[in-house]
């Protein structure tokens, strides 16, 4: 029951950690379908086996972007060295393939799915944008720490900012106002935006265990990648959880995708996120923010100290060390002459 | 639009009936107007119709500069300009015309579900091909769309739509895509519609919906019209019962149009 016999057909790229890598968990989603076996190495790169309604994947967990071959995550390169992006086209190539989870679906629950993956699309996706990216304390306090800490060193000066730019030129040539920026007004209307589709979905689910009978299809996997970060981030402004939390039957059917097929990474990053957070608070690191103090106290004092000697405030008595180096018997009375002399000048 | 304006709008629109002058801007029938505003005015105008409201059409070649929202349609009601069919959807619902009131809630998450995608992928790829398809881009959309000013201001607009448009779809990640792969994303688009439709003769129940003119609109304008290749239309007349669809509700609607 693994990935044994079966060879290996393509290789997904996804961010570390993939449940803060927001976009990467939209694609985490399709992953989960029928798969058997889930084994994690550690080492340097995690690599995770899956198998994607069959379909024998390779995960790479990486941290920097620009390592991933398109430039941008999620990545899926394809064994014709071919690389996919959207979400979308990496689940019409692997229908192409013939990995199917549709394949029990009918013609018309078929363009059902379609038809819904464009309404989150349109609707719950630029408020997602928003609330991950644009809001200013959701951004400062979570995603920006998130992805500088995960980043190695020179990127995490620059690389969230550029990603947050990105992403703010994406809602707006999405909402077509160039000259939108972040406020009240404007998440008011995302956010309402996205409460009526998530009501709508919440009413097309019903009290189904899946969209589209017993067992899921990609539908299932968009939803869930797109809902599931709502529901798993502890957010300052979380006005979007609010909502989703208010509906039963949506919450129901994450928790139980969760369990049924992320059994080990959720409850890993789950636990890492509630660690983090009891240990967080106000004192995030504390050895670090321990040393940082010292030395930027040690280097205040030292910058004090030559300001000082160098304006001649403070000067170093000479004297006294040449009086002590001569026998203090034979220059006895010239050497207190000598002190007096230095001591007034 | 803001949420406070639109509830002034709601207001203010409840308070009065429909009047007898409205009336529908959008470009130059013959030479300025694209395929993409073509197929969303005739969306608004199929939906009036259906709701029984009369409209008049007027042509004017700074359509797109006097809508509220700069895109074309829009309608001019008593004292309201209204753009774009959502908006115009609600607009007159708040006056008690709806063609959704029958609906469950089930149908209505599904209408409005199709309506996104119609848009998403349908609107998106008609936009697409006219603005980064170079040829079409060339000898089609940038003549027409700054036919009505001359030398350089021609020149200046066009090249200016053009490059906000190819930002938007390098936004939405259409930019990589070939001109193939976006015939295909209508096809499964097609494909979605007609599996829908089936063999009723509207989209939901026996009466039509907002969802009726949106497709009505936007398959008869690529029906059409007239670009450089036929690839478009054809892949919209292999599914025969989109094409019926269409005849039905020309004939239906637009009988005093039809030549």
């Amino acid at each position: 029951m693994g990935c044994g016999g079966k060879e290996l057909l393509v290789s997904l790229e996804v961010s570390n950690s993939w449940w803060a890598g927001f976009e990467g968990s939209a694609v985490m989603a399709l992953v989960y379908l029928r798969q058997e076996d889930l084994t994690m190495t550690s080492g340097g790169t995690k690599m995770a086996y899956a198998q994607f309604a069959g379909a024998p994947l390779k995960l790479r967990k990486i941290s920097n972007p620009w390592r991933s071959p398109s430039g941008s995550l999620p990545a899926l390169r394809t064994n014709q060295k071919e690389t996919l992006s959207r979400p979308s086209d990496i689940i019409i190539h692997l229908r192409k393939q013939k990995f199917n989870a549709d394949y029990d679906l009918s013609a018309k629950e078929g363009a059902d799915s379609l038809a819904f993956i464009s309404l989150m699309e349109e609707k719950l996706m630029p408020a997602l944008i928003y609330t991950f990216w644009i809001e200013p304390k959701n951004y400062v306090d979570v995603t920006r720490r998130w992805h500088a800490e995960h980043m190695p060193f020179p990127l995490n000066f620059f690389l969230p900012g550029r990603m947050q730019r990105q992403q703010l030129e994406k809602l707006r040539l999405l909402r077509g106002d160039e000259r939108l920026e972040a406020g009240e007004e404007l998440e008011k209307e995302l956010y309402r935006d996205a409460a009526e589709c998530m009501n709508l979905l919440s009413q097309r689910l019903g009290s189904h265990k899946f969209f589209f009978g017993d067992s899921p299809s990609s539908l299932d996997a968009y939803v869930f990648g797109h809902l599931a970060p709502i529901l798993k981030c502890k957010l300052p402004n979380g006005k979007l959880q609010q909502h989703l939390k208010s509906l039963d039957n949506l919450t129901n059917f994450c928790t139980n995708i969760l369990q049924l097929y992320f059994p080990k990474d959720g409850r890993e990053s789950f636990s890492q996120k509630t660690s983090a957070h009891s240990e967080g608070g106000d004192f995030d690191h504390v050895p670090n923010k321990r040393r940082k103090q010292f030395l930027s106290a040690l280097v205040a004092l030292g910058a004090m100290l030559s300001y000082a000697l160098l304006t001649g405030m403070v000067s170093i008595q000479h004297a006294h060390h040449e009086a002590l180096e001569e026998p203090p018997d034979l220059q006895d009375i010239g050497s207190h002459h000598d002190h007096e002399d230095e001591g007034d000048g | 639009m803001s949420l406070a304006a639109e509830a002034f709008m709601s207001q203010m629109a409840a308070a009065e009936p429909w009047p007898e002058n409205a009336t529908l801007y959008q470009p130059l029938k013959e030479d300025q107007i694209l395929l993409s505003d073509c197929a969303s005015s005739l969306a608004v105008q199929a939906y009036l119709r259906m709701c029984g409201l009369p409209v008049q059409v007027f042509c004017r070649a700074n359509a797109e500069y006097m809508s509220p929202s700069g895109k074309i349609p829009f309608i001019h009601v008593g004292n309201q300009v209204v753009s774009e069919l959502g908006p115009i959807v609600q607009f007159t619902k708040a006056k008690g015309h709806s063609l959704s009131d029958g609906l469950d809630d089930v149908q209505r998450a599904e209408m409005k579900a199709y309506m996104e995608l119609v848009n998403n992928m349908l609107l998106t790829a008609e936009l697409y091909i006219q603005w980064c398809d170079d040829s079409t881009a060339t000898e089609i959309s940038r003549p027409r769309y700054s036919s009505p000013y001359s030398w350089p201001l021609n020149k200046i607009l066009a090249y200016q739509k053009q490059w906000e448009v190819r930002r938007k779809m390098n936004a939405i990640g259409w930019g990589g895509k070939t001109l193939e792969q976006v015939y295909e994303d209508v096809s499964q688009c097609c494909q979605a519609l007609s599996q829908r439709l089936g063999t009723q003769s509207y989209f939901f129940n026996k009466q039509p919906t907002e969802l009726d003119a949106l497709v009505f609109g936007h398959l008869f304008t690529i029906l059409t019209t007239r670009l450089t290749s036929t690839e478009l239309a054809e892949r919209v007349k292999s599914y025969s019962n989109l094409l019926s669809f269409c005849r039905r509700i020309e004939q239906t609607y637009f009988e005093d149009k039809s030549s």
